[in-house]
């Protein structure tokens, strides 16, 4: 078992946001953790990253509880947090970007995870010296995964990654994240707000309501069940 | 004419040298960094007394830019990385503070303006007609040796970029992995260590009493708004065009020699708040 959380707490002071938490995922695995605003989504990617500590419940990797541990022990271990709203660095260029990306990489390696980054990302080739923050929205979330696979992640933690794309970008980022998990066997732990498009490209799934889990399954089953095409869905038969 | 360049050049490197350790801590850490002059001040207080109880100025040089880093450390370590989270105002008022603790500690042993040793003692060196200090060919080179190697420091290495991403997204860089707190570390020292250079090129030049460092600072600001606030090299370049202009100025017309600079600042904020180099805010949504 790649990740296993168990009965995870976690608060922003007194207020718990995480109750009891359990979730896993497996190597070459893309699980999606569904949920509307403040069900807890994003919390639960920093609190694996080691941004937010726990307040109970064990979080391991391969078996190693890493509960307490420094971000960067963490991103040393492969798992690479790709957080919400892409976190750029707007005046650095793209080529400093994803070398920061493996910071604990040496050169060597950071070369050949760029040239895999590059030809996953063509589009970034051509800008390599230029400031990121000239990217369009598009190009930023393909750097920020880009610069997120430079540290080689075993998981890969993703958060709305289509926040503010055109559909057609999400659909193609979508697809590059399914073929990657595949690709390198990585796991993937996607939180989106665009349960469909989750859905389709994840093997299982998880829904958080106010911070619990309230359904998990197969995607396929979490797809047609009445009351994710309610919440989630749009109500719609998909 | 000439000579007139090259002592506004020499005076500018020691407003260079105090600007790049401004502009290299408030560009990573968005603190303004008020005591630098002033831990320049102190610094050069130790050399002399290292100087007079017999060291080497080579050594003591070198022991003074460790004693700096030593400061930076345990300012960050001790201070700052436990004010970081709660208030950003209260790690500039630290600054200030510091500047008067420093000059209140000097204040306590020197009275009367000590005479600060020149590094190579010597008649000034003329070259084609240009009388140059030696103090003046020091300082001048040392700057151009800092910024040289701040520049490639910042751009080239590894930690350089991860302290230039900090100032821009501290939560991303924490997300890389990026060992923020050992980088603040970094920042603070080599700030300080600089500071200490600055010190020791600076005092013989003035004399060594508790507040010989605060024009110096308050030019270095100068220096670093010229240059754009946010890059080593700006602040440089910021610095001895500064000491350049102030030079040609004092000397055609003395009557504004004081006030010329601050003049300047206004000038430059109204017109080119970016600075001469800085880097312009332009970003996509």
């Amino acid at each position: 078992m790649l990740l296993k959380i168990d009965g995870l707490r976690s608060s922003y002071g007194p207020i718990e946001v995480l109750h009891d938490v359990s979730i896993d995922a497996n190597s070459a695995e893309v699980v999606s953790i569904l949920g509307s605003n403040g069900a807890g989504k994003s919390t639960l990617l920093k609190v694996i990253s080691g941004i937010l500590t726990p307040t109970k419940g064990s979080i391991s990797i391969e078996g190693i509880i890493i509960n307490g541990f420094e971000p960067s022990k963490i991103v040393k271990m492969g798992i690479i947090h790709v957080p919400e709203g892409r976190h750029i660095f707007p005046g650095l260029t793209v080529k400093e970007n994803l070398l920061l990306g493996g910071y604990f990489e040496n050169t060597e390696n950071n070369k050949k995870s760029m040239d895999f980054v590059l030809s996953t990302f063509p589009i970034l080739k051509d800008r390599l010296n230029e400031r990121a923050g000239m990217l369009s929205g598009g190009e930023q979330q393909m750097l920020a995964l880009g610069r997120g696979l430079m540290g080689k992640p075993k998981l890969l933690l993703l958060d709305e990654p289509s926040l503010g794309l055109a559909p057609k970008i999400t659909s193609e980022i979508f697809q590059i994240i399914l073929d990657l998990s595949k690709q390198k066997k990585m796991g993937v732990l996607l939180v989106e707000q665009n349960a469909k498009k989750a859905l389709e490209i994840s093997d299982r799934g998880y829904v958080l309501v106010n911070g619990k889990i309230a359904l998990s399954g197969r995607s396929k089953d979490l797809k047609s069940n009445p009351e994710v095409q309610k919440l989630y869905l749009g109500g719609k038969n998909v | 004419m000439f000579s007139l360049f090259f002592r506004g050049l020499a005076t500018g490197s020691i407003y260079s040298l105090t600007a790049v350790g401004i502009v290299l801590i408030l560009s990573t850490t968005n603190v303004m960094n008020f005591a630098q002059g002033d831990m320049g001040m102190i610094l050069a207080f130790i050399a002399f007394v290292l100087l007079m109880s017999k060291m080497p100025y080579i050594v003591a040089v070198i022991v003074i830019i460790i004693i700096g880093i030593i400061l930076g450390y345990f300012l960050e370590k001790g201070i700052m990385s436990r004010i970081r989270k709660t208030s950003h105002i209260a790690m500039v008022m630290i600054t200030l503070a510091l500047t008067m603790i420093f000059e209140g500690i000097v204040g306590i042993f020197v009275q009367t303006p000590l005479l600060f040793p020149a590094a190579i003692p010597g008649p000034p060196v003329i070259l084609k007609g240009v009388v140059m200090d030696r103090q003046d060919l020091l300082s001048l080179g040392a700057a151009l040796f800092v910024v040289t190697t701040l520049f490639l420091a910042l751009y080239r290495t590894k930690i350089g970029i991860a302290s230039r991403s900090l100032a821009e997204d501290e939560y991303a860089a924490k997300l890389m992995g990026i060992p923020v707190k050992n980088i603040y570390i970094f920042i603070w020292s080599t700030s300080f260590g600089l500071a200490g250079l600055a010190g020791i090129m600076v005092a013989p030049r003035l004399s060594l009493e508790p507040t010989f460092m605060v024009v110096v600072q308050l030019k270095a600001f100068i220096a670093a708004v010229l240059g754009g606030m946010n890059s080593v090299v700006g602040a440089v370049i910021g610095g001895l065009l500064l000491g350049v202009i102030e030079n040609f100025v004092s000397f055609y017309i003395p009557q504004i020699k004081d006030s010329f600079s601050l003049i300047l600042v206004v000038i430059v904020l109204l017109f080119l708040p970016q600075g001469l180099f800085g880097k312009k805010e332009t970003r996509r949504a």
